[in-house]
Formats: structure tokens, sequence, C-alpha cells
């Protein structure tokens, strides 16, 4: 055997060891992910296509249609700027190392805060066009100054993010060297699931439900989705926007459900609003909030190989100079699976919707709520393709009401299968059993950040503040 | 046209920093019929100066009668000031002729540009700033500022009772207080054209060399990133979070150092370390945060890591008595600390934008800002038992070797220089 054949043993027994190392992985993944995947929504439900003119003038359709067009564009051009400023900091942002008096993980977070600080400085025409385009349809109340002072603390926040981000990466980094993604990510995923656990005392200006008779829906809607005790809070967000939302937030003790003040100042009967309560409790019930703690970890994990693999050639992110390097590839990698997110995210609120129609038992409600969330939000009920696969975190209004039919089809087929005949009973009591019992809820656990009912609605400053056209996910870059 | 002096303004210095108890305890009082004629004076000075503004637009250069006027108004308002403030001793004459000793020069009327003449009220709202920081204080419905020349005062009034003179560092600070304030009015008053000088070490005629066991080191070269400066506050937060953390150890720290030292009569060596390494990593994020230096501060206060940095002494042997009453005895050294803190807020503020504009800080704020972190850090350092010494208040020139202006340390992640062309420099023919 020759010296070459030799050397070539081991390399080929590496590859082999790597190539079912990687093929373990992935099916690893793959069972995560079918798990993560369950819902309670019936898989072969169809939902019928219905006319958005049947459930809303001609006038409002195209009104809304180019309100979302608008911002839908500007998303885009934002997230253009984005990749072209990161492009351009990943190449020469190394030359701000000179700024720096810091060791090499002080200075790698200095490069990362500069980074962001570079990124928001290019979106501020964004989000100026942003916050004029929501004055002008009275969607938002928020002043332009307002709304920078906004952005500007917001993007303290990300600051400090980062630095921990890159103080935990870059520690391991010069530890473990090339390897310290396997402990990074799961790193990053305990502190996602502690983020999640603590959000609800990050919201600020909230207070308890004011009206009797919705605090006493709400206890009954809770206990009959299998969560009781679910604290129902309202935040104050009426000085900044009008429009409504909602969102779940926390797990196990720290599970609540807020409501913005903008649901109930008039426009939704008390019924809508048992809807809303019992789709965020819907989120709490199916453990949602968890399961985007395990959506993220599969996301992380080969993301954070992906970003040790693509910094090596500037010295791995041992070296600050790798720093700009791994952000451009983390926000690309983000951008790109932010499509199957979506997937993901419309899956949950499909099942959060289901859960809240078989709690409530009101049809009319939820296709009344869902008609004037689009209105008062001005939400697209129908948008186009493109942008329903960019942007939509949520099914499309349209596709709510589908389901609402839906639902009816199934509790008529239902209640034809319950009712007595005239001959032998076809019907055993097990089967009508069955056949009664609403659909049990799958898990008992929560998400990384707050679920909201709508996508578009623009909260107040804090840890769950988005902007329209800007849908950042649960782990914030 | 006469001559012009260095700076146009310029405070002479000819006190001995003895003080008549007498006039002292009294010294408000006494001061009563200077403030009734001030207040008059004020009034004529108000007219001239609009006068004087007009004059100047049209002719390019104040009217001598004018210009020697006010001149001898902002002189008067200087020694009444110095008066009230104990900044000096005797009772002043009421004509503001030279002579008194703390006094002005003012050089004679010169051309100014008419542009700058124009817009004087708003050039001057940056320097009226740092005057009221050091030398104005005001009273609202639910709150109070103190400027360090009037801390400064409430001090030196308790120290020339008890010892019939006044420490040189309250006298040197009010000075600078009111050499600034001298320069601000001269300036607002059309009197010169050269904008106030910031500079504490410009500021007196004599700067005193001193060997602190806690002294600052100054080897920033002025330059400042845009970028850096622009997003300064937010890129401090992971500091102000560490350092949060790090005033919760310190503090337990400190008390244990209390207690041995107490009982010792010297700190032990850990906890001097400990402390001074404490010590030297808050000064290096305050001159990042105040913009007094430039580059990202590391996060373990080591000592060289940072153009701006802090030399303590090795721990030395001190008074049990003083060590006991430490915290009471640092009261008055806490007063001023804050004083100087809104000082080197100010000076943040508006070197903010001047690094904007320029991409440099100017000297004169630097070196104020200095001053202020300086006087901080040897407060803290006497209250935490690291030196039985009490902080000087006033400017000094530190005696240690610095860098030369513009030769700033070099960061171990700059980028490399280019190397040099083969075949060595060109030869002279």
């Amino acid at each position: 055997m020759t010296g070459a054949s030799r050397r070539a043993l081991p390399q080929r027994w590496r590859l082999l060891a790597t190539t079912l190392a990687l093929a373990a992985g992935a099916s690893v993944w793959g069972l995560a992910a079918h798990l993560l995947w369950r819902s309670t929504v019936p898989s072969g439900l169809h939902l019928a296509h219905l006319g958005a003119s049947h459930f809303f003038s001609h006038g409002f359709l195209q009104r809304s249609s180019s309100y979302a067009r608008f911002q839908e564009i500007t998303a885009v051009l934002a997230t253009v700027v984005l990749l072209v400023v990161l492009v351009l900091y990943a190449r020469r942002g190394h030359r701000l190392m000179r700024e720096s008096a810091a060791g090499r993980i002080g200075t790698g977070m200095l490069l990362g805060m500069l980074g962001f600080a570079l990124v928001w400085l290019a979106e501020v025409p964004f989000a100026l066009v942003a916050v004029w385009w929501e004055r002008r349809h009275h969607v938002s109340r928020q002043s332009y100054a307002a709304a920078l002072l906004e952005g500007f603390a917001a993007l303290g926040a990300r600051f400090l993010f980062i630095s921990l981000a890159l103080a935990i990466a870059m520690g391991l980094a010069g530890v473990l060297r090339r390897w310290w993604w396997a402990v990074a990510a799961p790193a990053f995923v305990g502190l996602a699931l502690l983020s999640t656990f603590l959000s609800a005392y990050l919201i600020p200006n909230t207070k308890p439900l004011g009206s009797p008779a919705l605090r006493v829906d709400a206890g009954a809607l809770a206990r009959a989705e299998g969560v009781p005790r679910t604290r129902v809070l309202v935040q104050d967000v009426h000085r900044y926007t009008t429009a409504p939302n909602a969102e779940a937030v926390g797990f196990g003790p720290t599970r609540r459900v807020i409501l913005w003040d903008t649901l109930l100042d008039g426009r939704f009967t008390r019924s809508q609003i048992r809807v809303v309560i019992a789709h965020e409790l819907g989120h709490i019930a199916h453990g949602h909030l968890l399961r985007r703690v395990g959506w993220l970890a599969l996301f992380l994990i080969p993301a954070a190989a992906l970003v040790a693999l693509l910094s090596r050639p500037r010295g791995g992110l041992a070296q600050p100079e790798a720093v700009p390097v791994a952000l451009l590839v983390f926000v690309v990698l983000q951008l790109l699976a932010g499509p199957l997110l979506n997937v993901v995210s419309r899956h949950e609120e499909a099942e959060a919707d289901w859960s809240a129609l078989n709690a409530t038992h009101d049809p009319a409600a939820a296709r009344g709520l869902f008609v004037e969330l689009a209105r008062t939000s001005l939400a697209d009920p129908d948008p186009p393709s493109w942008a329903y696969v960019l942007n939509a975190d949520h099914p499309t209004i349209m596709q709510r009401l589908a389901m609402v039919s839906a639902w009816q089809q199934r509790q008529s087929l239902r209640a034809a299968e319950l009712r007595p005949r005239a001959g032998p009973s076809h019907v055993t009591p097990r089967r009508r059993a069955r056949a009664a019992a609403p659909p049990a809820p799958v898990t008992r656990r929560g998400c990384p950040t707050a679920r909201a009912l709508l996508p578009a609605a623009r909260p107040p400053a804090g840890p769950h503040a988005r902007r329209s056209g800007h849908r950042p996910r649960c782990p914030t870059v | 046209m006469s001559t012009v002096p260095e700076a146009p303004i310029r405070l002479t210095l000819e006190d001995d920093l003895k003080r008549s108890r007498l006039t002292v305890f009294f010294r408000l009082l006494l001061a009563l019929p200077h403030f009734v004629w001030l207040f008059g004076w004020t009034v004529l000075a108000a007219f001239g100066a609009i006068l004087n503004w007009l004059l100047t637009l049209i002719a390019g250069q104040p009217p001598t009668w004018l210009h020697n006027f006010l001149a001898r108004y902002v002189r008067y308002a200087t020694h009444v000031t110095a008066f009230v403030t104990l900044t000096a001793n005797p009772f002043p004459g009421f004509t503001g002729a030279p002579g008194y000793p703390v006094d002005l020069e003012i050089a004679g009327p010169q051309r100014q540009n008419r542009w700058t003449v124009a817009f004087r009220a708003i050039l001057a709202v940056p320097a009226l700033l740092i005057a009221s920081a050091l030398a104005q204080s005001s009273s609202g419905r639910n709150s109070f500022s103190l400027s360090l020349l009037v801390a400064c005062a409430v001090l030196a009034w308790f120290v020339s009772l008890a010892r019939g003179r006044t420490s040189r560092g309250l006298r040197d600070a009010a000075a600078y207080a009111l050499a600034y304030s001298a320069q601000t009015h001269g300036y607002l008053l059309l009197l010169t054209d050269r904008y106030p000088n910031s500079d504490p070490l410009a500021a007196l005629p004599e700067v005193p060399e001193r060997a602190d066991p806690i002294a600052i080191e100054v080897g920033d070269d002025l330059r400042r990133s845009r970028l850096t400066v622009f997003f300064r506050l937010l890129l401090a937060l992971p500091h102000l979070v560490w350092l949060f953390l790090w005033d919760v150890v310190a503090f337990f720290a400190a008390l244990v150092n209390s207690v041995v030292t107490i009982i010792r009569g010297t700190s032990p060596d850990s906890l001097h370390r400990f402390l001074s390494a404490y010590l030297r990593y808050r000064l290096h994020v305050s001159a990042f945060l105040w913009l007094v230096a430039n580059p990202f501060p590391g996060f373990v206060g080591a000592q060289g890591s940072y153009p701006v940095d802090l030399h303590i002494a090795p721990p030395e042997r001190q008074n049990r008595w003083s060590a006991f009453f430490r915290w009471l005895l640092g009261i008055p050294a806490l007063l001023l600390a804050i004083t100087y803190g809104a000082l080197a807020g100010v000076v943040a503020l508006l070197g903010w934008f001047a690094s904007l504009f320029t991409a440099r800080m100017p000297l004169g704020l630097r070196n104020a800002g200095a001053l202020a972190l300086r006087y901080g850090a040897q407060t803290h350092g006497y209250l935490y038992m690291l030196t039985p010494s009490y902080p000087y208040a006033g400017p000094t020139r530190e005696d240690r070797p610095r860098p030369t202006l513009g030769e700033a340390p070099a960061s171990p992640f700059a980028p490399p220089a280019p190397a040099a062309p083969e075949g060595g420099p060109p030869s002279a023919a």
C-alpha cells in the first residue's frame, strides 16, 4: 500500500463519518419538525375559495390593496438596502476595529453594534415613509419624532442583544474553536426560552381587564381550552395606533393574554372579543410559544454551523474581523428562512382559529370579527401570492373566513350523525361520544415571543414592537 | 491699535489664600452694597451692550469708550463674584479698576467679523451652557442645580472659618469658573471675538504640578469617529450593564475594605487591586461616554489599555480615625464631584455636536471633561479607602509623562501600518 493511499483511508473514513453525521442530523431534524408540525386542525379539512367581494366593498378592497402593496414594496426595498449595507460592511467593516481599545470579544461586540447602527441609519428613510403611510390612512397616530425615538431606543435593546450573543459566541469560539456553534446554539435557545418566560413582564402599559362580563368570559374560555387561571390584560396603545390586536405571551406561571385597548373601544361586540380571547388562549393551550422555541432551535443549529463555516476565511468567530461576515451570513439565512417560518406561523394561527371556534361555538362572531379586523386595520383580505409567501405570517382574512365555513360544515355533519334515525341506530354510544367531544389540545407549552392576532398592526415601543412591512421573527436581529 | 495679549481676556491671580474669619462669616451681608451697585450697573450695561452691538455692526469695531465701559463692568462683576465666593479676600472697589487680587486683563477693542457680531447671542449659547454649569446656580419649583463656583464657595466658607485660609484647590476651581464666565461675558458683550476657552489648564496663570496617589493620564489624540460618536450612548450600554454588575460587587468589596482598613490601618493588597481595577474601568467607561476619549474600552479595566487612564498608588498606611469617618469626611468631595459631573455632561453634549461636525474633540472641552473625571476618580478612591489623600479640586498638571499629542496608544486591533517601500527612502542629491 502506498503512502498516498494510506493517507486517503482516514480521509475516506472522515468523509463517511461526516456524511453519516449529516444524515443522522437531518433525520433528527425532520423528526423534530414533524413533531412540532402536529396540529388539531383536521388534516382533510377543505377550505372553499370565498370571494372577497362577498364580504367587502369594492372601495375597501382597492384601498386595502393599495395600502398593503405600498408597505410590501417598501419592505422589499428596505430589505435590499439592508443587504447592500451588510455586504459593504462585511467587506470593509473590519477597518472599524481601530475604534476599539477592548480585547477581541469587546472589539467583536463593537463591530456587531456598529453593523446594526449602520443598518438602522440606512433604514431611517423607510421607517419615516412607513409612518407617513400609516398616518395618511389613519392607522397610526404616532409622530415622526416619536417613531424615530422609538426606533433609536429599540436599537439600544438590539445592541444589548447582539453584545450578549457575540460575547457568548466569541467566548466559546476562543475555547472550542470551530465547534463553538455546537454549544452556542443550545445556549441561544436557552436564552430564547428565558426571554419567552419573562416576556410577560416586559410589555409596558398593561392593566387588568376592566369589564366584569369579559372577565367572566375569559375565565370560562380558559377553562374550556384547558388553560385555567390564564391572566388576561389590556395594553394601552390608543395613543400610538388605531389598529386592534392581541397577543399571547409567556408560558407556565407567566402565561398571559394581552388585548390592545383599541380592541375594546366599542368597534367590536362582546362575542367578537370572546373569539379574540379564545384565539389567544388557543395559542397557549396548544403550546405554540414553546413550539416556536423548538422551531428556533431547528433554525439556529444549522444556521450557527453555517456561520462558523463561512466565517472561517476571516479567522473564524474567535477573531473580531469575522463579525461583519457572520452578521451578513446570519441575516441572509434569516431572510431565506422567513417564508418557511411564515408557513409555520400560518399553520399555528390556523390552529388557534380552529381552537377558538371549538371553544366559542360562535362562527357568526368569528366571521364578524375577521371582517371587522380587516376593516379597522386596513388589512388586504386576499393578497397576491408573492406577498403572501414573503410576508404573511397569518392566514389571509379570506382563508380565516373559509375556515369558519369549513368548521360550520363539520359541525353540521356531526350534528347530522348524532341525530336519532327511524331504524336501528348505526351510531354506537362510543361513536356518539367521540363525535360530540371537542378536539383536545395537543400540547401544553409556549412560544418565543408574542403570538399576535393580526400581522399588520403597529404595536407601540417594547420588545414586541413591529413596523408595518417589517415583520421580525421571534429571535430579533 | 492696542496690543493683544495671548488671550484677549485673561484672569490674573495675586491671592495669598488667607481669609479673614470675620469678613468670611458675614460675606454675603457685606456684599449687599455691591449687589445693589452691580444691579444698577448691569441695567446700564444691558443698554450699552445693545448700543455696542449696533455700532460694531456698522463700524466693524466697538467704539473705545463703550468697550472700556463694558470691560470695567465685566471686571467689576468678576471682583464682586470673587469676593462673594471667597475666591479673593479684600472688599472690592466700586469702579472695577484693575488691581484686585482676582483680576482681569482685557485687551483693547479689535476689529470683529460682522457676521459673528450679528449672531453673537446665538453663537454664545454653547459657552453660556458651560458657564452655567461652572458659575451659575438655579432653583426651580422642584429642583435645585448647583454650579461648581457656588459649591466651592460653600465649602470654602467652612474651610476659611476653620483655618483662617482657604484651600488652593477650592480657590483654583472657583477661579477657573470665574475665568470662563468672564470670557463668556466678554464674548457676549463684544469685548472680543475669541471664543471662550474651556481648557482649565489655560484658564489660570499658574497651574500646580502635583503627584497625587490617584492621578489621570491623558494620551488621547482628539480624533473622534463620527459613527461611534453618533451612537455613543447606545454603544456604551453593554458597558453600563457590566458596570452596574461591577458596582454591586465593588460596593461590598469597599465595605469590607473599610472595615479591614479601620482595623489594620492599611488596605489589603487583594481588595486594593480589585477596587483599583474597578475604578480604572469606571474611568474608561466614563471617558468613552463623555467623549473624553475615542476608542471602545475593554471590560476589565486593565492599566495601559486606554488613552485616558488612571494611576493608583499602592496601599499606604491610613489614620484609623479618618478611615472610620471616611464617608462623612467625603461629603464635601461628593458635592463637588456632583457639580463636576454636571460639567462633564455639558462638555459631552457640546463635544458630541463638535465631534460630529469636525471629527475632533476640542482640546478645551476634552481637558474640562478630563478634570471632571479625575476629580470623580479621586473622590471614589478616597471613599473606597484606596488613599488617605483628599481629592484636589482645582486643575493640575499631573506629574506623569504622556505621549505627544497626535501619538495615541496603538490599539492591538488597529490595521497594520503600510509596509515601507523597498530600497529605502530616496537619497538626497
